[in-house]
């Protein structure tokens, strides 16, 4: 068994963060366009929180006259010119793979190409709302199927653990970029006219990260600000929260070579998750505290590719 | 199935000239007419459906953006006989040994240039000799590790059209056209006894492994490519994952002041022991070959040199595929290996040599006249097909610079029963098989069929309209087991 070249492990670690993000568009656009229909029309919420989320807005307003839900839609899923859309994502998650199809089981490289040639032939489908649903489901399924195969009949190597990194890094990331966007302003006093939906957005911002179910198991309680931060922050067992995000990553640091000093930054960003009270779950301490993870994951970020992308000697 | 032969008088593979099924092909046919024409089109359409599934694709280049291609193959296949395989094998056997005799001795004694039987002035003229490999000394004298031929049947008779010994593609196509064919006629494989082509990958990983100059246990292979936006990346990757070695390019790698090659690993350097090339010679090191690629690695051939590294094949070794030279392939053969070449070559006259020449300007017409050190189609000159004027023009060069030319006859291709709009037509085929030589050789049980899928076209290049078809090789006659070596 030779090392993993440095190249193709930061083509896997991108290829798993492309269709991470590629199925997080896919569900965070599912239950935003739920939560929409479920809304009276005169509710506030609006289609560009969307745009906040993926930190696009002023790219997006460069291409496009309207924030309407076409134009917003239309570049978060079909836009070749956005290369945060599920549909670039897809392609470079699949040109990521063509460079490594050599240490993928042949079924992934079969499953991603099978994803491409859905998301290319139905994008579409995705745009008209009464299709969208459907399209972002069989993405979501198919993003399954492309993990189930990795899970299942790929070693679990410096590879796999290359895209094991990519993917739980991008997780951590979007659960902090929605908490970023809709926790935020949920916890702010008076920007939502409408008390009585908070709740319903709360249940939205879980549902977009397929929380709920999990969320009740483990909470035992109804749906509530504060509890919903929590549970996207530190709970251990839910695969989308920040913190077991960042211990995957640990237990897949510690099977790598040369992972001392990656595995100090891992720790630094868990205490800022872990270590704090209650007291900061308000809208400005949670604002401070995300700022502080992400620049976090930010630094795990640059370490994970200055220690393995590189192909330097040991300092 | 009715099968329209009136379009051509020409050789068929599957057909004989009564229009009657050859014997080797007498259970294919007749499985094809039990299918029927919908049926037939309905198994073309799923194994389209399969190489789009599969990802099997290759790449054209137009507005200078590569496009991926779904891989054209026609589900009928080419079927030859067993017992013919086995005489054009050990022909290609017989024949990759002497051009590596030869590669040998050019860039050694040069004892063919001085007993008079290899002109000088032609290894003077060659594009392809490297005086940068002069006095190298690959393992067992070894200089073109993996070969693919072009054959072509002309009037029936397997001749060699070209020997390529840069860097020949294919063959993944052929393993996977192998792939989409058992799944199109499962039932036939059982039903007779057709060569398996799979085991190419493991002959190709031993041949290298046998190759490593120190032995670490297991030697580390690596395959270099130019990169994913080459057209054979395809088949890069393919077979790194088929023999379960590295994938590299040139920015993966690096020579280290002791002149040892190492790849970029996330462990730090790692030595490698032996390279499979896919870059041509010239690109391989900026240090020594053209000072503008970025697709090799600086001081490769230090570490060649110095025999650190083997690589395969080895730089040099395409001085033995120019036209020139395959004019004068029977000789090598002759001079030594002391047998007569048990393949033939294609007639090839060469236009620096006052009879032949003349011979050649006196039958333009009826010619093909290609230039000498050119690769693929350009300058190319079909004499039927060709303008007074372009005849006027091409003797002009030919008397002008007589050793750029050589010419052949115009060939005349088999063909093979190809699907087109629903019907089975005869469409003109060549053949690449795949020629190992290591410690011993091994030959791909048939090889890559390339078909023209235009009616009378020759053109059978993917790039240029042309398809593929699986090839059989079935076992007609019982005979004894074959040893089960492989080169290494």
């Amino acid at each position: 068994m030779t090392a993993l070249l440095s190249r193709v492990a930061a083509d896997l670690y991108w290829a798993a963060r492309y269709l991470e993000r590629a199925e997080d568009t896919a569900r965070i656009v599912r239950e935003h366009t739920n939560l929409i229909i479920d809304l009276p029309r005169r509710s506030p919420l609006t289609w560009e929180p969307l745009l906040a989320l993926t930190g696009s807005r002023a790219a997006f307003d460069a291409r496009y006259e309207r924030a309407d839900e076409e134009s917003i839609i239309r570049y978060l899923l079909t836009d070749p010119e956005h290369p945060g859309s599920l549909a670039s994502s897809v392609i470079a998650a699949r040109e990521d793979l063509r460079t490594t199809r050599q240490v993928l089981p042949r079924l992934v490289w079969e499953a991603v190409n099978d994803l491409y040639l859905f998301v290319r032939s139905h994008g579409a489908d995705g745009v008209e709302r009464r299709s969208r649903s459907r399209f972002l489901e069989q993405v979501i399924r198919e993003c399954h199927l492309v993990r189930g195969v990795l899970v299942t009949s790929m070693s679990h190597d410096e590879a796999y653990e290359m895209l094991s990194l990519g993917a739980n890094l991008e997780r951590a990331d979007m659960t902090t970029r929605i908490l970023d966007t809709r926790a935020v302003a949920l916890l702010s006093p008076g920007t939502i006219e409408l008390d009585t939906y908070r709740n319903v957005q709360w249940t939205g911002v879980l549902r977009s990260l397929s929380a709920l179910q999990m969320f009740h198991r483990a909470m035992h309680r109804p749906v509530d600000g504060p509890s919903v931060v929590r549970f996207l922050l530190t709970d251990r067992h839910f695969p989308r929260s920040v913190a077991h995000c960042l211990r995957r990553i640990d237990e897949g640091l510690a099977r790598l070579p040369r992972n001392a000093e990656v595995r100090t930054v891992v720790d630094g960003v868990l205490e800022s998750i872990v270590d704090r009270d209650a007291g900061d779950l308000e809208a400005e301490g949670l604002r401070t505290r995300l700022d502080e993870i992400q620049l976090g994951l930010a630094a795990l970020h640059d370490r994970i590719g200055g220690v393995y992308f590189t192909g330097t000697p040991d300092a | 199935m009715p099968l329209d032969l009136s379009t051509s008088a020409r050789w068929d593979e599957l057909l004989d000239e009564r229009g009657e099924p050859r014997p080797i092909a007498k259970v294919l046919l007749h499985h094809l007419e039990e299918l029927g024409a919908a049926e037939l089109q309905e198994r073309q359409d799923l194994a389209e459906l399969d190489i789009l599934a599969l990802g099997i694709t290759f790449t054209v280049y137009s507005d200078g953006r590569g496009i991926d291609r779904a891989w054209p193959l026609c589900v009928v296949p080419r079927v030859i006989a067993a017992s013919e395989w086995r005489r054009v094998s050990a022909g290609l056997t017989q024949r990759l040994e002497a051009l590596n005799r030869f590669i040998d001795d050019l860039y050694g004694d040069q004892e063919i240039v001085r007993d008079g039987v290899f002109p000088a002035e032609l290894l003077e003229g060659s594009a392809n000799f490297r005086p940068e490999c002069v006095g190298a000394r690959p393992a067992r004298g070894v200089w073109a590790h993996i070969c693919g031929s072009d054959l072509v049947r002309h009037h029936g008779r397997f001749m060699v059209l070209e020997d390529n010994l840069r860097v020949p593609s294919g063959v993944s196509y052929m393993l996977e056209n192998r792939v989409i064919s058992k799944r199109t006629f499962a039932d036939l494989f059982e039903e007779q006894s057709i060569l398996p082509v799979d085991d190419y990958p493991s002959q190709l990983h031993a041949l290298l492994s046998s190759l490593a100059p120190a032995s670490p246990e297991p030697p580390t292979v690596a395959v270099l490519t130019p990169g994913v936006y080459n057209s054979a990346y395809f088949e890069h990757s393919f077979l790194a994952q088929a023999m379960g070695v590295e994938l590299v390019e040139g920015r993966d790698l690096f020579v280290d002041a002791d002149d040892l090659l190492h790849m970029r690993t996330i462990e730090g350097p790692k030595r490698v022991d032996v390279l499979y090339r896919r870059i041509d010679d010239l690109f391989l090191d900026p240090e020594v070959f053209r000072p503008d690629s970025a697709i090799g690695v600086p001081g490769l051939m230090r570490a060649w040199r110095a025999g650190t590294v083997a690589i395969a094949n080895a730089p040099g070794a395409g001085v033995a595929d120019d036209k020139l030279v395959y004019a004068w392939v029977p000789d090598i053969v002759r001079y030594y290996l002391g047998e007569e070449p048990l393949l033939e070559n294609v007639p090839t006259f060469r236009c620096h040599l006052e009879d032949e020449r003349s011979y050649v300007l006196d039958h333009l017409a009826e010619l093909v006249v290609k230039p000498a050190n050119e690769s693929g189609g350009s300058g190319v000159l079909i004499g039927d097909r060709a303008t007074r004027e372009e005849l006027r023009a091409a003797a002009e060069a030919i008397r002008a610079n007589p050793r750029n030319w050589v010419a052949q006859p115009i060939l005349d291709l088999s063909t093979v029963p190809t699907l087109c709009d629903g019907r089975l037509e005869p469409r003109h085929v060549d053949l690449r098989p795949f020629t190992l030589q290591g410690a011993t050789s091994w030959v791909t049980p048939g090889g890559l069929t390339r078909v023209a899928l235009r009616q009378g076209s020759l053109v059978v290049n993917s790039s240029q309209g042309g398809g593929s078809k699986d090839t059989w090789i079935v076992e007609d006659e019982t005979v004894d087991a074959e040893d089960g070596t492989g080169p290494g």
